[in-house]
Parts: structure tokens; sequence; C-alpha cells
């Protein structure tokens, strides 16, 4: 049996209502900054439960533009994790400041107990990235950064509806950096992301900085980037944003699945803690195993498109030689990026599947 | 008669099903990022430019920045450009920490070589000419500038696929050429989209690292970067576009020649027309007018939409108050700014609506009394 890893021919299987909306839009020719973003953005908010949404061209973009606008710049530092995806390091490397590292938890998202230790008096941000959709602990993260005075962007490409004691992501930071990439949880024909702030102030400035800095057609008030969530993308999106709640319930459905399929394996398999006052919304469904190769192997061979997220921790990568970070120097990171696997959780999976999938993980180890 | 300065509909109704088809095909395929029609999309544009390589990116701005990444630009070095562009051409030198340095524009809104090495400083790394309206700047005098002193030249091709100068494509020159292939760019996506252009391999290889976040593959990073891809399905319907892209062209220029022919001996207009130099694939048909604003207010009058680019050099902006300059900086720049206007020139454009124009202007001109004072004219007395 295949079980494949992306869920988008079957997501798109009938295509004809979203041609519907393409054809109107191409009629209208609204393709920059139209109609359709503001809706999105306002439905977005909503979603949120936020005041404000700022389209962008992409989830980098968003970091990128949000760092910028809450000061970030040459000679500062932002403090971030290692396990992530490459984006959001170099979100802070384009805006002239280094990344400081600072080890995960057992949760794949910062130990927010060691990040007071990696604070200098050059560090301007925090940036927790809600990995795999599971919120990283904004309360504790909060505590430091108001104590300390350092401004909080929050990561949650991954982490649409996430949410911690009812409270959603996005609702701590200045800012939070949403992706609409085509395997997020709401997702988009390409490219696309978005950014959410509570402040009127953050949301106009955002709105300058994504469009030239154009206060105007004619007027430019600052410099800017050219970074729009293209009215085409916000079309699809528009479509799919109501399913979001229903595609985020499947996901935690198929992820508690797996928990209780797995529960007696403990010898081979670990699962992350599951918090009863946390809403992850399993963007992945990331745990760890024994012999990990072999399992990745064992069940790409049996037509299971399982995926490590990610192999290689951001500070050793080649990119970060400069930083100057070595190996040993984030035990925790390093640990799990040799253990960890992520199984398909999309809310396209059959019951066929995710039996089929859970049986050849507990075969490999059982025999 | 109703002359909209745009029409995108008009543009894409005979070739809407084509796009369609071309958007359901990247559905089936479901690789939206990075997929076989940018790769495709890629080898055409790099022959038609006549170069060895093209990547797609996601804006012609980004197409500036990236380039200005790759060739190691930064905080404390200088790049020259002109103050009469859109402003991406200096908002990218600022973007990456860089200073723009403005050079005033000559006759045809191009820089103006002459005073290009009057600029130069020790922090000078680079010349960033913008093809302008889709007009070649004079690009011979400018490579031999660079050349002996040791500048990088990125072309600002934004407005200008296709133009040529001395029968070799704008793009081919520089290190760089950066496309923008926005909605109403003659070669247009339906959103955001860019293209860089290049000769050498190994800025080839950073592009195509830089524009998608630094990896080398699925897992391996080797530089920090930012996430700048053409979406698969603008580049699946920017190939549909392409097979008409010529006939596009022929037709703007030939609409060019039309206005040319019609606005000939209007003492208080010039109309722009080709250097011996250069093949213009007119982006935007820039007159410049006297009593520009009034001829502006008429022709709307008449339901003749125009427009100004840009009615505000960029040295002037707010955003450029840090960099020092002033009224009279630029005095070339400053007076096109008070007398350029865009007239109509899309391919879809009927040759009745081009007389029409015409026929407007030169009935202003000639019922505008010399002596300075506004004249009143209604609707009436043209037809």
């Amino acid at each position: 049996m295949e079980v494949p890893y992306s869920y988008l021919p079957r997501q798109f299987a009938n295509l004809d209502p979203f041609l519907e909306d393409v054809r109107e839009l191409a009629a209208s020719g609204d393709f920059t900054l139209g109609k359709p973003v503001g809706e999105f953005e306002e439905r977005f908010a909503n979603l949120c439960g936020l005041p404000y949404a700022v389209g962008v061209g992409s989830g980098t973009d968003a970091l990128i533009l949000s760092l910028k606008m809450v000061g970030v710049g040459p000679g500062d530092e932002v403090i971030t994790s290692p396990n992530t995806f490459v984006a959001t390091v170099g979100a802070i490397a384009m805006t002239g400041a280094t990344p400081v590292f600072v080890d995960n938890g057992d949760d794949y998202t910062i130990d927010a107990s060691k990040i007071e230790a990696a604070i200098t008096s050059k560090t301007k941000a925090l940036l927790p990235v809600h990995l795999s959709g599971h919120p990283a602990n904004m309360p504790a993260i909060m505590e430091i950064a108001d104590r300390r005075g350092i401004k909080v962007v929050e990561d949650a490409a991954q982490a649409i509806l996430a949410s911690i004691d009812g409270q959603h992501v996005g609702s701590w930071g200045e800012t939070a950096c949403f992706s609409l990439h085509p395997l997020k949880n709401l997702n988009v024909w390409g490219d696309g992301g978005v950014i959410v702030t509570r402040s009127a102030e953050m949301n106009e400035k955002l709105r300058l900085f994504r469009n030239h800095g154009l206060g105007t057609r004619d007027e430019v008030l600052m410099w800017g980037h050219n970074s729009r969530l293209d009215s085409l993308q916000a079309v699809i999106a528009n479509r799919l944003i109501d399913q979001t709640e229903s595609i985020t319930q499947t996901r935690i459905d198929n992820a508690a699945f797996y928990d209780n399929a797995f529960s007696d394996l403990g010898e081979y398999v670990v699962i992350p803690p599951r918090r009863s006052n946390i809403k992850q919304v399993y963007h992945t469904y990331v745990i760890r195993v024994s012999d990990r190769d072999s399992l990745h192997h064992h069940l790409m061979d049996k037509g299971i498109r399982a995926k490590v997220h990610y192999p290689i921790p951001l500070h050793l990568q080649e990119a970060a030689r400069p930083l100057g970070y070595h190996e040993g120097d984030f035990p925790v990171c390093e640990e799990h990026c040799r253990t960890i696997i992520s199984l398909p959780v999309h809310e396209h999976l059959t019951q066929e599947e995710l039996d089929y999938t859970a049986g050849t993980l507990r075969e490999f180890y059982t025999g | 008669m109703k002359v909209p300065y745009v029409n995108l509909p008009a543009q894409h109704a005979p070739i809407k099903e084509q796009l369609l088809n071309a958007v359901a095909k990247v559905i089936d395929h479901g690789r939206f990022i990075l997929g076989p029609e940018v790769d495709e999309f890629e080898e055409r544009f790099a022959k038609m430019c006549g170069v060895k390589y093209a990547v797609g990116v996601n804006s012609g701005t980004d197409a500036l920045i990236l380039s200005l990444h790759a060739l190691g630009i930064g905080p404390g070095d200088e790049v020259i450009t002109v103050p009469n562009s859109f402003v991406a051409s200096a908002g990218c030198i600022a973007m990456t920490g860089a200073k723009p340095i403005f050079v005033d524009s000559q006759g045809d809104l191009n820089i103006n070589p002459d005073l290009i090495e009057a600029a130069i400083t020790p922090q000078t790394r680079a010349i960033l000419p913008v093809h302008l309206s889709g007009r070649s700047c004079d690009m011979s005098p400018i490579m031999k500038i660079a050349k002996s002193r040791g500048l990088h030249v990125i072309e600002d091709c934004a407005q200008a696929v296709g133009a040529e100068y001395r029968g070799q494509q704008v793009g081919s020159f520089g290190s760089a050429g950066c496309f923008s292939l926005h909605p109403l760019k003659t070669l247009n996506a339906c959103g955001d989209g860019g293209v860089l252009t290049t000769n050498d391999p190994q800025l080839y290889q950073s592009f195509k690292e830089l524009r998608n976040i630094g990896l080398k593959n699925r897992d391996e990073c080797v530089a920090w970067s930012n996430n700048s891809r053409l979406d698969t399905m603008q580049a699946a319907m920017l190939l549909v576009k392409m097979e008409h892209l010529h006939e596009w062209t022929e037709q703007r220029r030939s609409n060019a020649l039309l206005y040319q022919r019609l606005l000939d001996g209007i003492p208080s207009i010039m109309v722009p027309s080709d250097h011996d130099y250069e093949r213009s694939v007119y982006h935007t048909f820039v007159i410049q007018a006297q009593y520009r604003d009034e001829l502006k207010s008429y022709l709307s009058e008449q339901e003749v939409s125009t427009a100004i680019h840009y009615p505000i050099p960029i040295h002037l902006q707010a955003a450029a108050q840090n960099l020092g300059y002033c009224v009279g900086s630029f005095p070339v720049t400053e007076k096109q700014a008070s007398s350029i206007l865009s007239l109509p020139i899309y391919p879809e454009l009927t040759e009745e609506q081009i007389e029409y124009v015409a026929a407007c202007i030169r009935n202003f001109y000639e019922l505008r009394t010399g002596d300075g004072s506004p004249v009143l004219l209604s609707a009436e007395t043209i037809r």
C-alpha cells in the first residue's frame, strides 16, 4: 500500500469550484493586493482571534518583515532554537542580526529554562518556534521577555490554531508569522504567508513595509520590500479557510490514533509529552524511535512516505559555520535529530492507511 | 471614446482557457514549489534573452535584492542608480543595508553615463542602471566605466524584457539582469513574479540557493537566505503568455510608431523614439509635455486615462531623507518629473483609440493659448 506524505492530489481532486474562483479573478485583473487579499486578511485575523492580519509572500518573509519592523538589524542578536526549518534562522540573518541558539525541550520547542543564559546586551528579540504545531512555552517566554525588555516574534509557520489554555498562538508576541505553503494545514497553490498582530501601529508598518514603503501610489514613506500575498493565492485560501478547524481536528484524531497504537512500544518509541492544556495541531506527527534510519528505510520500502523534520540541526549547517557552534553544543536537539521521524498525519489519510502505517511500524520492532 | 490606461481582462480573454488548463495541470502534478514549469520557463527565458541562465524568483524587487546579496553587497557599500525609477530600484539597495547613490538621468529618462564617474567613491560596489520604460540604457559607456573601476553592473530590466542595445538584449550585459513579471509588465504573471539572468555559472548557483533559503538540497543549508521562488502556477501561465510575447511587443512598437506619426510636429511635447543603438519594447510610452497637469486632466475629461511614472523623484521621497539630497540635486530628473506623462500603449489598443488619444493631445495644444493662461476646453469643443 502507498501512504503518501503529500495530500495535495486528494485535496484538489474536485478542482472546478477553485477554477471558477480563479476565472472570476482573471476577469477582474485584480492580481495585486486585490479584494480577495483584504477578505482573507480579515478572515484569518478572526480565525486567530486577533484584530489584524497582513498577507505576505511567504512564511519566511513574514519573519523577515516582522523582525525588521520590531527593530532588529545589524549588530543585534535574536534567540531561537536550532531544531527548526532553516527559514527561521535565514530570516534572522537577512536582517543583518546574529542568530543565537538555545536547546529545545522534549516537546521539540525551545527550552524556556535555558533562554536567560543566552541573553546578552545585544539580544533584541526572542523567536520561539511552534514546531510541528506544538506551541512553545509562551507564558514562560513572555515572562522572561517582559522582564528583560526584549521583543518576541512567534514563528507559527506550522501552528495555525494551536493554543495554550485556550489562548491561540500569535496572541503573545509583537507579531506571529504563519506560512501558507502547499504542505501547511491551511495551504495555497504556491508560496504565501501571513502575519498577525494585536498592534494597530505594527499593522500599519507591516502594510507599508510589504509594499515598497508606499503610503500612496506615489509616496514612499520608508524603504521596503515587495512581499505581497498574491490575490490568486488569497482566492484559494478563502475557499479553504473554513475547513481549517475540521482539518486540524482530523489531524489531532490521527495523532491520537498513533499515540494509542504505539502506547505499548515504549521500549522503541518515545511519544513526546501530551499536556492537557495544550492544543497541538500536528502539522507533523513526530516521534522518537530507536534505529531510526532502518525504520525509515523499512517504512519507505513498504510505501509509507515518512520524513525527518529535520535531520541536520541548524547550528551544524554549513551556513552556520561563522557562528562558531560545534557538535555537542545542543545535546537534546542533536539527539532528536538522530531519532525523530515524521509519520503521515494529514487529514486525507484513510483509516486503512493509518492502520497500515501503525502496523508496519509495530511489525518492524516486534517482528 | 473610452481609453483605459490598462486593460488586463482584454489581454486574458483570448487565452483564458489556456491559462486555466495550465493551472489545472499544475494542480494535477501537485508540485507547487519549484515544479517542472519553473525549469521550463527559466530555460526558455534564458534562451529568449540570449543568456546562459535564468532563475525565477518572487518579484522584480527580490531579483534585485538577491543579486546584490549574491555579489556580497551590504552595509557600508554604495550602489549607484537613478532617482527616476520605481522605488524598488533604490529600495532593494537599502534592504541589503547598502546606500543608494543617485546619478541624474538624460533625455531618454535613463541614467546619464557621463555623470557616473563623479559619483564613484571607495565604497562604490556596483552600478544599477534602470532600463526605464522599456528602453535600454546606453550600455557601452556604462560597461566601460564599470570595467575600469572594478564595479559590478546589475541591470534593472523590470520594464524591459526583450529590449535591445546594439542588437544585444538587456539583462545580458551586467553580472545580473533583474526582470519583473508583475501583472502590469509586458511579460506578466497573474501576481508577483520576477526572474534573474546571468552568464556566470557561479552566480547562477548562488541565485538558485539564495532564492530557496540557502538550501543545496532538501536538508543542507549552505547560506542563510530568504525564500523567493517563482510559483510553479505563475510559471505555467507565463509559459502560455510567452508564446504571445513577440506579437505583443511588436504591437506595442507599432502603437508607438503610430503615436510618433500622429504626434509629430507638436512643439510643446517630446515624443519618445528609438536611439539608433536601441530597440525599445515600450513598456510605457512616456511623452514629456508642457502644461502636463492640464493636459492630463483634459485627457481624463475626454475619457483617456494616463499615468505618471513617476511624479516624485526617489531622492525627494520621505524614505530618502537620510541620504542628504534636496530639491535641485538632480535637475533633469526633477524637470522630467513635472513634464512626463505615460500614454496608454498596451497591445490591445485599437488604432482608433490611438488616433483619438493623439487627436485629443493635438487639440489641447491647438486650443491652449500660448501665454500661460489655462485654456477653457470642454468635451464638445473637440468632438
